[in-house]
């Protein structure tokens, strides 16, 4: 909370996945890779086959050019990003992990320089040498999925480390196994899919038999993903897992995503088995392509999984997205935010720019002013409130978007008899933007009241998100003066007419 | 200076005293180090020697380009791949400057991604479509992985100074390109493009000295290797000009700081130039080096040794610059020294490993039926 705050139209959250979805993708590609690349080579040697060989050659050159020069510098990427949109979170998994990171760096040495080796030397050394490189490079690319896996995992179950604070307790955490079984899985998905393409180029009469080849890998491939799914999803705490799983679950959104990733993978299945066992002569490049979407969407899928039920936290019960502490949320609730961090105090010289600063520092790291999550949309305005009063149908849509969020217990009907006709409402706008300032005071107060219940929370155990109010959102936390300008600003920015002093201005 | 806008310390503490965390940085920073000076001055002078040789194969320093490149496939991912331990301790012992100075300078910072994946597939590009497969061409792909790693080393020193002034934070925030006009910035960024080129042209004569001596393209490699041996002479010579301008232009209080040290900072630092001019002279002392071998490996291994300790004294300079704001705060050590172990195990076999596969390698010529 006490970094300078870096306004970025696009959203921190977008710049990070558009960094990490490509990331994990090539990674989980150079780890599957590795171990595809090398067993067709053994398998080509044993067996005296020179077009086996020249897939695993023809899939190191994508190997080498994607994973340890996109791959390599995307993971750099990551850290690159989160030190710029959320250096408190990132600087809390690197103290809590540092000895983990280089024991991780150990291990990408010994993956890039095999790689580079492996890549360079065929035709130059023995067989019996370069299967040595290649089986090396598999080794240390899987050892640092052991390690990254640990600390990824962490962060949504971290178990036992919240009563110990341990390194191990941490690391073998409840979802640890499941986590490193499911990715096991993913890495091979990914593999065959990038070697379909090189496979496409083999010989006619070659050709299907290797398609099969990577077929059977795919099955494989399918169905550890789908068993360390699974496996997954049931050493998840019940709290978390019912979330998104479960007769009602708790966020609608991340039950349609589960569903979303399971019938993705459905897709994938059944195109390797199609393309690649069944009638290998269906595969072209499109097939391949769309083979390859669907097994991106499930990995996709998965990760929006997971990193939606660790919402409102990066770690579980321990530190909320935007940086805050849950054993912080006391002393600034008494303090102030703007006593916490000068970055933030130094622009706010009046109310509404102390708004200004309060939203930029509690709740910018997962909403832009227009862009992704925009806070805007999210505010009630004049329009919606006209929308919901105009609309007399039965099933009332207006009332459904703009009010039943944090009204369930109102109906349409009731909620129309409350406000102002639409011809009062014109009379009088600016009672209406009163009106709306009320809603948003409320909105924050809740959000206040939030940050009590978990300060309030046993510590040292995961807390039930589920059980509260707006459970993916993080507390409003700051004095009583802060509240009110935070209140103030997003009432302006309700208004709509204040985009230079919303997005402007302050400084950093 | 505004202490307030200085973030807190990290609650989590350090599983490690703090002087080991130094020393780790320096460490690998060095090694680091290493490779990006070959990367960048390599890439530059490869460019150099593309342009004189007017992109033909037959010109010696066409083959020199293109042989620079080929180690940079290598170099580059290793400069990478060290690259991630110094960043990894920097976080862990220096994050509140860090962190700060990266947002502060966002824009770049981030930029820095792009241009390194741009300049490490031009690289590829000059090997797959320029001069190493076609014989002539591929300027544009050298000019542009050039310009990039240029670029990037230009964001690199623009980070470190404004994460190692907080004094300026509140300045900087209100105009971050103001850190160009920083008087040390040329001279420090000068510094390491002179000390790149000068690495590079050196590693460059010490191969061609090696091959010549195996026999191998003889007149080729004599004349690389004198070319590269004068760019490593004139290079040297403005770099121990631009290290004293550098030490001049510091501030006060952090010269100050060198000077009165005591042997902690004026041994490594007179040690530096004492190098610096000793490199100077071994190379002023030849003019053919196929002819003295044995003059030409000693003279590099004097460069890295003073790289080593340059990096010793880069980091006392920043220890220097931070002392008012770092003085103020101080770390909670919970130390994990089984972890730690088991880091430095897995160092060592991994290093091991690595070893014993070049080794392989190199044993393990391709012959005949048995070619990989």
């Amino acid at each position: 909370m006490d970094y300078p705050i870096w306004d970025l139209a696009l959203g921190g959250g977008m710049l990070m996945a558009l960094v990490a979805i490509p990331h994990v993708i090539v990674s989980h590609f150079a780890i599957g890779g590795g171990l595809l690349i090398v067993v067709t080579e053994t398998l080509a040697v044993k067996r005296d086959d020179p077009e086996l060989r020249e897939l695993a050659r023809r899939s190191s050159l994508v190997l080498i050019l994607v994973s340890t020069v996109f791959g390599a510098i995307s993971g750099v990427g990551i850290w690159v990003v989160a030190g710029l949109i959320s250096p408190a979170t990132i600087s809390a998994l690197i103290h809590t992990y540092v000895w983990g990171w280089a024991i991780e760096w150990v291990f990408f040495i010994l993956e890039i320089v095999a790689a580079l080796v492996y890549y360079t030397t065929w035709d130059k050394i023995s067989k019996g040498a370069h299967l040595l490189v290649g089986w090396l490079y598999f080794i240390g690319a899987y050892l640092s999925l052991v390690i990254i896996n640990g600390i990824i995992t962490f962060m949504l179950t971290p178990g036992r480390w919240l009563e110990t604070q341990a390194f191990w307790d941490g690391f073998f955490n409840p979802t640890y196994w499941p986590s490193l079984f499911l990715r096991t899985g993913i890495a091979i998905l990914m593999a065959t899919t990038f070697m379909v393409f090189p496979a496409l180029k083999a010989s006619a009469e070659r050709r299907a038999g290797i398609l099969r080849y990577l077929g059977w890998w795919m099955v494989g491939g399918v169905v550890l993903s789908y068993a360390g799914f699974r496996w997954w999803e049931a050493v998840l705490p019940a709290t978390v897992r019912n979330l998104f799983s479960g007769a009602e679950p708790a966020l609608t959104t991340l039950a349609s995503t589960r569903s979303f990733t399971l019938w993705a993978l459905t897709v994938a299945l059944v195109f390797g088995l199609l393309i690649l066992i069944a009638a290998p002569r269906l595969a072209r490049a499109a097939t391949a392509v769309v083979m390859a979407l669907a097994a991106f969407a499930f990995f996709g899928g998965y990760e929006r999984l997971r990193e939606g039920t660790r919402k409102p936290f990066l770690i579980h019960s321990h530190m909320f997205s935007n940086g805050l502490l849950v054993s912080d949320i006391e002393t600034i609730n008494d303090e102030g935010v703007l006593a916490r961090s000068g970055w933030a105090a130094r622009g706010a010289t009046d109310s509404l720019s102390m708004g200004r600063q309060v939203f930029r520092v509690q709740c910018s790291s997962c909403h832009t002013l227009d862009g992704y999550q925009s806070i805007r949309r999210a505010l009630p305005t004049y329009d919606d409130m006209l929308a919901v009063v105009s609309d007399q149908s039965a099933g009332s849509g207006a009332f459904a978007s703009e009010c039943a969020a944090c009204h369930a217990d109102v109906s349409a009907a009731d909620m129309r008899e409350m406000l102002p006709t639409a011809a009062e409402m014109a009379e009088d706008p600016e009672m209406i933007l009163d009106l709306n300032q009320g809603m948003i005071y409320m909105a924050v107060s809740q959000l206040y009241e939030l940050g009590e219940a978990y300060g309030a929370a046993p510590r040292g155990e995961m807390i039930n998100t589920g059980e509260l109010h707006s459970s993916y959102m993080p507390p409003f936390v700051g004095t009583d003066e802060e509240l009110e300008a935070l209140v103030e600003y997003l009432a302006v920015l309700a208004r709509g007419d204040d985009v230079e002093q919303a997005s402007i201005g302050g400084g950093r | 200076m505004n202490p307030n806008l200085i973030p807190a310390v990290d609650p989590a503490g350090l599983p490690a005293p703090l002087w080991l965390f130094h020393v780790l940085l320096v460490f690998t920073f060095f090694l680091h180090l290493v490779f990006m000076n070959l990367t960048l001055g390599g890439t530059v002078l490869a460019l150099v020697a593309h342009l004189k040789s007017g992109g033909r194969r037959d010109d010696f320093r066409g083959v020199l380009a293109r042989r620079l490149m080929a180690i940079n496939n290598y170099g580059i991912s290793l400069t990478i791949t060290t690259g991630v331990a110094p960043l990894l301790f920097i976080q862990a012992i220096y994050q509140q400057y860090f962190y700060t100075a990266t947002i502060l300078l966002a824009p770049l910072w981030l930029a820095m991604l792009a241009l390194l994946i741009a300049g490490y597939y031009a690289a590829y590009l000059y090997k797959f479509r320029g001069a190493p497969s076609r014989g002539s061409g591929g300027g544009v792909w050298l000019s542009v992985a050039a310009v990039m790693f240029f670029l990037i080393a230009m964001i690199h020193v623009a980070v470190h100074l404004v994460h190692a002034q907080p004094e300026k934070w509140g300045n900087l925030a209100d105009g971050a390109w103001s850190v160009f006009a920083d008087p040390t910035y040329w001279p420090r960024l000068l510094h390491f493009i002179l000390a790149g080129l000068g690495f590079a042209a050196l590693v460059t004569a010490w191969w061609a000295v090696r091959r010549a001596a195996e026999g191998v393209d003889s007149e080729d490699n004599t004349a690389i290797a004198r070319w590269a041996w004068r760019w490593a002479l004139w290079t040297t010579v403005l770099q121990v000009v631009d290290g004293f301008l550098l030490l001049m232009v510091l501030p006060q209080p952090v010269l100050r700081g060198i000077m009165t040290g005591g042997v902690v900072t004026l041994a490594p630092l007179t040690l530096a130039i004492l190098l610096g001019i000793g490199l100077l002279m071994m190379l002023a002392r030849v003019t053919n080096p196929v002819e003295k071998p044995g003059l030409i490996a000693g003279t590099l291994g004097a460069m890295i040794l003073t790289i080593a300790i340059m990096s010793i004294t880069r980091h006392q300079v920043r220890a220097l610059y931070l002392e008012p704001s770092t003085a103020q705060f101080s770390f909670e050590i919970v130390p994990q020294w089984g972890n730690f172990a088991l880091f430095v195990v897995l160092l060592v076999a991994g290093l091991a490993t690595v070893g014993y596969m070049l080794r392989r390698v190199l044993t393990s010529p391709a012959s005949g039926a048995d070619a990989a």
